[in-house]
């Protein structure tokens, strides 16, 4: 950041409306915020707040707005699309410091928390009471709560219980314009548009979450967990199709192939059955009578799809270790590959065996391994491509299938995110996924709360090249056009 | 049909709109507005061409269902053209084994429930005004009793496509269950009252029927002495799908029912469960004769905080019973939504008294208090929708989407 | 090639390599930054800054790699961390962050990064505690100065707000002086003999904790082994290794594996999680310094915790009830770095009418080697809460398996106004075996 840069004054400016300590300006501290969990995409920030309470939030983006400085807000950086990156000409706003559990109200089911509390600290503050936190994404120890609000993160347990959108009632949050808001709150149905709505899932581009007020569930009587082995993806495939169409809403339906199984079995010894081609771990929660029954039916679906070993987690302790391998899979790759992409695409569930298929196919011709873990209850594929950055061409190779999987989804009506968000990394596949027209609505919704472009541009959204006026949202434009903003590695 | 506007309209929208359109009489009248226009397309197309249309001569437009709830919110200050979405029925797609159905605005719930049934699936949205079109459902986000279970009708909404003002047709959503590509759109434009498009096709996500329905009932002489068994019922592990209270005039006894589904052995563990922590209650087979519908002819909504709901009735009652008024209560105390239904002769000055109460007894409740319908005359003097925190952000995504402010001017939060 | 550098000080004669760095750049790399391992780090869990996180560090050292200067705020962040390994426990990608960390230490060590009175502290703290000798006539020193008074007045005293932060971290947290038991070089196993251990008596310990390593020999002969009380031992090289003091680490750890080598022993016993784990570590530190890379191997072959061994090889001696209520906190270098939880659990478990209450918090106490006396700030806070979470266990005597913890845990919560005893796993069974009185007051001096 050079003296002159347009920024330069707006940190001058930090500098006189925060308290010593909140602005980071040492540029070995900065690296440290270049990336999320997609560690292609990195920037520098030209400075970072760590913000402790909404008033520096609020503070620091009504500086932004006055200079124009575009501004990213982050949380744990554990987004795997590059939705936290930074910007090298703004400011780098960080959450991850107000981690307070503001309150808890048993009796309304609810749970007031700042933005940087963590996913599984909103569980862990309901305990007490009987409740819980249901969207529970497999990096529910450390990503943020602004952060899932952002995503509308999901988990193995969306299956039944829905995703962040569907358990947040209130939001505070500061505007782009740097005006705080509430929307929502303890109460549902607020009258006027369903602004919270419209926010979650707006990935950091219409301002920043600092105040969130969950729903909290009773935890259920009875959970089952059932790790069923297949010979094969195909069978195990089946077999969810045949669980949903029998009637039964699992908590979680979860798969896994055998290359990611050997992954997990490096990492975390799960000791799934030897010889699985396919786990499925199904899991059912609820009243016990309505559990036992249900359970008994998905074993016998699970026969009759062909599951040649079937286990049931006796106590927590068994129900931990079967899904143990599964909340580690993705790390866990780092394990039989020096790198990999993880992709995040969704299909129609009666779809997922055919497109499991086509994977493979185009796996063995681009002669690259694909690891699959995924939500299999929800469609949503997690094909893990593997590469090493050192073969030349590999990455390259890589790339384009997890591109080629994409368009797979697309082609069945899916979606090319069912949880990781556009961020950076999937901007051109929205345009693959929706017409110009469909993207140009969106950004209509982005601009009436940031006209002004500078809150996490370039992001989210691509804008449409349409003719006529389209409307001008954003300031930054593609990604790959903003040479020097977010180097793409 | 007023002269305002422009000859040759009627034209360019019968030449829009093949499958119909026509001028507005006397019967067709909004909320008490007469509409110049009438539009009866039968496709998306058709929406696209007769908006287009609407927007070129400048004419206000409203979009219609069934009808059933055209009364609701603040009438429309201008009604140009009524885009009827009567013709624009059925299922366009419907995957049985994705649970998941896409069907065009004008489809009634109930035929669109009689279809999936014949799969043993369901829309777990409740018929809370008989004759409504899915299209109408989503546009005002009324709910019932299966949101407590089930989630409010934003919450099953996957996917739609909408005509904006000036006729660009746009999908929002998928048609999966789980996808987070670009905005919530879907979240937007449910409960917006046609304030921001014109929807025509929506993709819902369904859930299995279920083998079993079993209604538990109970009735306690005040909300005071219902409000321990209400708590204990919202902590049950009996995990009910609704819990409903009515409240038949403003000193009756509080019915409280609550919902329980699922298949049969189980279910009537849970049931019995329910029925021990409710006290004295019965179990059956049949919903209570007030379940799920919704008071009127004059009608209130009342929403707080859970735990909060107890008080809600009581303080409904006091401002009822203090004007002598016969008031039906009714609600999803699980979701901390009530109805509170007044006589259609009630004088203005008391609505606008009662709804004042109301407006400081759900506040405190963390709620809000809102007119959902009431007479043309009496709307004129009440404040419809009282206070709307975020008003300015969203007078401004009106203004992006309908900068023209073309669709249902008037109707919704603070004029928009 | 040059044996001096710029300055005119002697080449160190642990070189930096390019190989190093190819090393430490394929350790780098195992990180997918996912950032599991943020909420198990205590400098995490204290600030919330990514430059205090594991996976900021393993950021930081990228940087250093590539080319970034090894002072300022690199140097800072690296010499924040704990060295605990609670992120190791955390990583599911395998990350082994002990390495990494202790090879950019030596680069921070190496590059000279620290302001000079950092610098100076550092270096006095390296002149003493790994020299028992030196350790001895310190403990004279502190011996005089409590019979003085001394010690009291130093509480009090406008000095303990002048004086160096350093020398005031030192004070709090060293023991009570106890007199010293000295241990003949053999100690007999009961009964048929299992076999014959060498027991390491550590630099600290030996002088601090003679009762724990006489309690340690006595268990273990209790138990059938016999012990070797390896003459001309000192200390083990753990504490300059974490430290990235390589060159001493190495001569340290040589004396100690000649030590043993020279006994024959089928196995060596620490009581000292820090002391374990870095001697099971001496294989790898030593691979590519052939004459040792023998001997070093075959003595991290060979080392076992105390309670690692115990839980191995059964119990034999009959245990008495010591009817207390017990919390047990694990020491991060024998939970992390050598991954043993269940066998001290077992072990207490063996006690008749012992309550054993887990910590639940099982974030490092702060301790963390010589951390509690060059970061007494953060140490102090980590403390404070170690001791809140041992206090709302209500037990009634704190147990661990390090020295470093207990004295650390025992000055917090003396300093919170809740002295509770602090035990040894070996003193505990020892008592058991012996069938003697459970002691009632604090083992340390409760601070104040
Ligand atoms: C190993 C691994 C497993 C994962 N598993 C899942 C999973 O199962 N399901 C799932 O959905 N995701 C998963 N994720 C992705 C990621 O954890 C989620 O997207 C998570 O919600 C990100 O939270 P964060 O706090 O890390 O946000 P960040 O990465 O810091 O930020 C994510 C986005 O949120 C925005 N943001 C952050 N805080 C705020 C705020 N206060 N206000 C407004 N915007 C904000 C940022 O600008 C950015 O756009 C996984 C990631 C990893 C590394
Ligand atoms: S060793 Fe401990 S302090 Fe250091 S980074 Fe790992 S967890 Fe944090
Ligand atoms: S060290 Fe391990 S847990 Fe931490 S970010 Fe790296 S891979 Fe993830």
């Amino acid at each position: 950041m050079s003296p002159s840069s347009p920024v330069a004054a707006a940190v001058k400016a930090l500098g006189s409306v925060l308290r010593s300590g909140a602005l980071l300006t040492d540029p070995v501290e900065l690296a440290t915020y270049e990336c999320d969990g997609l560690t292609n995409f990195r920037a520098r920030p030209a400075v970072a707040v760590l913000a402790t309470t909404a008033e520096e939030v609020a503070a620091t983006v009504q500086t932004c707005a006055r200079f124009g400085t575009p501004f990213v807000a982050r949380g744990s950086g554990t987004g795997l699309s590059g939705g936290s990156v930074p910007r090298s000409d703004g400011v780098l706003l960080v959450t991850a410091k107000m981690r307070s559990v503001l309150s808890v109200r048993p009796e309304d089911q609810r749970a007031i928390v700042e933005p940087g509390v963590t996913n599984l600290a909103v569980s862990r503050a309901g305990a007490p009471h009987g409740l819980f936190y249901a969207p529970d994404p497999s990096s529910q120890q450390v990503c943020s709560v602004g952060g899932n609000v952002a995503e509308n993160s999901g988990g193995a347990h969306c299956l039944k219980y829905g995703f962040t959108t569907n358990h947040v009632t209130g939001l505070e949050v500061v505007t782009p314009e740097g005006e705080t808001v509430e929307l929502g709150g303890m109460a549902p149905d607020t009258p006027g548009y369903d602004l919270v709505g419209a926010f979650v899932g707006s990935e950091g581009t219409l301002g920043v979450a600092t105040k969130v007020t969950l729903r909290l569930l009773p935890m259920p009587e009875a959970v089952q967990t059932m790790l069923a082995a297949f010979a094969d993806v195909d069978s195990a495939g089946r077999a969810v199709s045949a669980i949903v169409a029998a009637g039964l809403v699992p908590a979680a339906i979860e798969m896994m192939d055998a290359l990611a199984i050997s992954a997990v079995e490096a990492a975390v010894r799960c000791e799934y059955p030897a010889g699985a081609g396919a786990v499925l771990i199904v899991e059912l929660d609820g009243p016990r009578a309505e559990v036992e029954e249900g359970i008994a039916e998905v074993r016998r679906v699970c026969e009759e799809e062909g599951a040649f070993e079937i286990r049931f987690a006796a106590d927590n302790t068994e129900r931990a270790a079967i899904w143990r391998g599964r909340k580690a899979a993705f790390a866990a790759m780092g394990r039989l590959s020096p790198s990999y992409i993880v992709q995040d695409g969704v299909v129609p569930r009666s779809s997922l065996g055919d497109v499991l298929h086509e994977i493979g196919a185009l796996s063995e011709e681009a002669g690259i391994r694909v690891a699959n873990v995924f939500h299999a209850g929800d469609g949503n594929l997690h094909p893990l491509v593997l590469f090493d950055d050192q073969v030349l061409g590999e990455e390259e190779r890589a790339e384009e299938l997890s591109e080629a999987i994409l368009g797979l989804c697309i082609a069945r009506g899916g979606s090319v995110t069912g949880e990781h968000g556009v961020g950076l990394h999937k901007l051109a596949a929205m345009e693959k996924m929706f017409s110009p027209e469909d993207l140009e609505t969106m950004l209509l919704l982005r601009s009436a709360f940031d006209p002004e472009g500078i809150c996490n541009p370039g992001k989210a959204v691509p804008t449409p090249r349409l003719c006529g006026e389209p409307p001008r949202p954003c300031q930054g434009s593609h990604p790959l056009q903003e040479a020097g903003v977010a180097e793409i590695f | 049909m007023s002269p305002a506007f422009a000859p040759g309209a009627l034209q360019d929208l019968e030449r829009a709109c093949p499958s119909g359109a026509r001028p507005g009489t006397e019967v067709d009248t909004i909320d008490g507005v007469a509409p110049s226009f009438l539009a009866y397309p039968k496709d998306t197309r058709e929406v696209a061409r007769v908006l287009k249309t609407a927007s070129s001569y400048n004419l206000p437009v409203v979009v219609r269902g069934a009808g059933t709830k055209q009364d609701w919110g603040t009438p429309p200050e201008r009604v140009g053209l009524v885009v009827d979405l009567s013709q624009m029925t059925g299922v366009v797609e419907h995957v049985s084994d994705d649970l998941v159905v896409r069907a065009r605005a004008g489809t009634p719930l109930a035929s669109l429930a009689a279809t999936l049934a014949g799969v043993r699936q369901r829309l777990p949205v409740d018929e809370v005004v008989a004759g409504s079109t899915i299209g109408g459902v989503v546009a005002t986000g009324i709910s019932g009793p299966l949101r407590y279970g089930h989630g409010a009708v934003r919450d099953l909404l996957l996917g739609l496509t909408v005509v904006r003002a000036d006729g660009t047709v746009a999908r929002a959503g998928s048609k999966v269950v789980k996808n987070v590509a670009g905005y919530d759109l879907p979240k937007l434009f449910a409960g917006s009252y046609g304030t921001l498009g014109v929807m025509t096709e929506l993709t819902f996500k369904l859930r299995p029927l279920p083998d079993q329905r079993l209604f538990v009932s109970a009735s306690y002489p005040s909300p005071a002495e219902m409000a321990p068994h209400l708590a204990e019922l919202l902590r049950s592990q009996a995990v009910p799908a609704a819990i409903e209270i009515d409240r038949a005039e403003p000193d009756a006894a509080v019915q409280v029912c609550a919902l329980v589904e699922g298949r049969p052995r189980p279910a009537e563990v849970r049931a019995d469960l329910l029925s021990r922590v409710m006290r004295d209650a019965t179990v059956s087979l049949e919903a209570p004769p007030w379940w799920g519908s919704l008071p009127g002819p004059v009608t209130f909504k009342l929403t707080g905080a859970i735990s909060a709901v107890p008080s809600l009735i009581g303080q409904a009652r006091n401002c009822c019973a203090a004007a002598g008024l016969p008031a039906r209560l009714w609600g999803s105390a699980g979701t901390g939504v009530l109805y509170l239904g007044l006589p259609s002769g009630t004088d203005p000055e008391q609505l606008a008294s009662i709804l004042d109460q109301l407006r400081t007894a759900a506040s405190e409740a963390q709620g809000h208090a809102t007119v959902l319908r009431a007479p043309a005359k009496s709307k004129a003097t009440l404040d419809i929708w009282g206070p709307v925190p975020g008003l300015d952000l969203m007078r401004r995504v009106k203004q992006r989407f309908d900068p023209g402010r073309l669709l249902s001017p008037g109707r919704f939060v603070g004029g928009i | 090639m040059a044996t001096k550098q710029h300055d005119g000080r002697p080449l160190p004669t642990y070189v930096e390599t390019a190989a190093e760095d190819g090393h430490l750049r394929s350790l780098l790399n195992d990180c997918v930054h996912c950032g599991f391992c943020l909420p198990a780090c205590p400098t995490y869990q204290l600030w919330g800054e990514e430059a205090d996180s594991p996976r900021g560090r393993i950021q930081i050292v990228g940087q250093l790699v590539a080319g970034a200067p090894v002072h300022g705020a690199a140097a800072e962040h690296l010499d924040r961390c704990l060295s605990c390994l609670a992120c190791v426990s955390a990583c599911p990608s395998g990350v082994r962050y002990g390495e990494i960390i202790e090879e950019a230490r030596a680069k921070v060590e190496r590059a000279n990064a620290r302001p000079l009175p950092k610098r100076l502290g550092r270096e006095a703290i390296f002149a003493l505690f790994p020299y028992p000798r030196r350790l001895r006539a310190a403990r004279l020193l502190l011996k005089a100065a409590e019979s003085t008074g001394l010690r009291k007045l130093l509480h009090y005293h406008w000095l303990s707000s002048h004086l160096p932060a350093i020398l005031m971290a030192t004070e709090r947290l060293a023991p009570p002086v106890t007199p010293l038991e000295r241990l003949p070089p053999r100690v007999p196993a009961r009964g048929p003999s299992r076999g014959a251990v060498g027991l390491l008596v550590g630099c600290v310990q030996s002088v601090f904790f003679s009762h724990v390593n006489a309690a340690t020999a006595r268990v273990l002969a209790a138990e059938g082994f016999d012990v070797i009380v390896a003459k001309g031992q000192g200390c083990c090289g753990a504490l300059s290794l974490h430290a990235g003091r390589m060159d001493e680490a190495a001569r340290l750890a040589r004396k100690t594996i000649d030590v043993f080598r020279a006994e024959g022993v089928k196995l060596v016993v620490a009581n000292a999680a820090g002391c374990g784990s870095a001697m099971k570590e001496y294989g790898r530190f030593f691979a590519g310094d052939p004459p040792y890379t023998e001997p070093a191997a075959w003595l991290a072959e060979r080392t076992r915790d105390l309670s690692e061994l115990l839980a191995e090889a059964g119990p034999r001696a009959e245990r008495h009830p010591v009817p207390m209520r017990v919390a047990f906190h694990d020491a991060c270098h024998l939970a992390h770095a050598q991954g043993i939880r269940s066998q001290p659990r077992e072990l207490l478990g063996q006690i008749p009418g012992l309550e054993l209450c887990e910590v639940g918090d099982d974030t490092c106490c702060g301790s963390a080697g010589v951390y509690n006396i060059v970061e007494p700030d953060a140490a102090a806070e980590l403390g404070r809460r170690k001791a809140a979470a041992v206090r709302a266990t209500g037990a009634e005597v704190v147990v661990s398996t390090n020295p470093g913890c207990l004295m650390q845990i025992g000055a917090w919560l003396g300093s919170a106004g809740c002295a509770l005893p602090t035990m040894h796993v070996a003193e505990l069974l020892d008592l058991s075996i012996r069938g003697g009185e459970a002691p009632r007051r604090p083992l340390t001096r409760p601070s104040t």
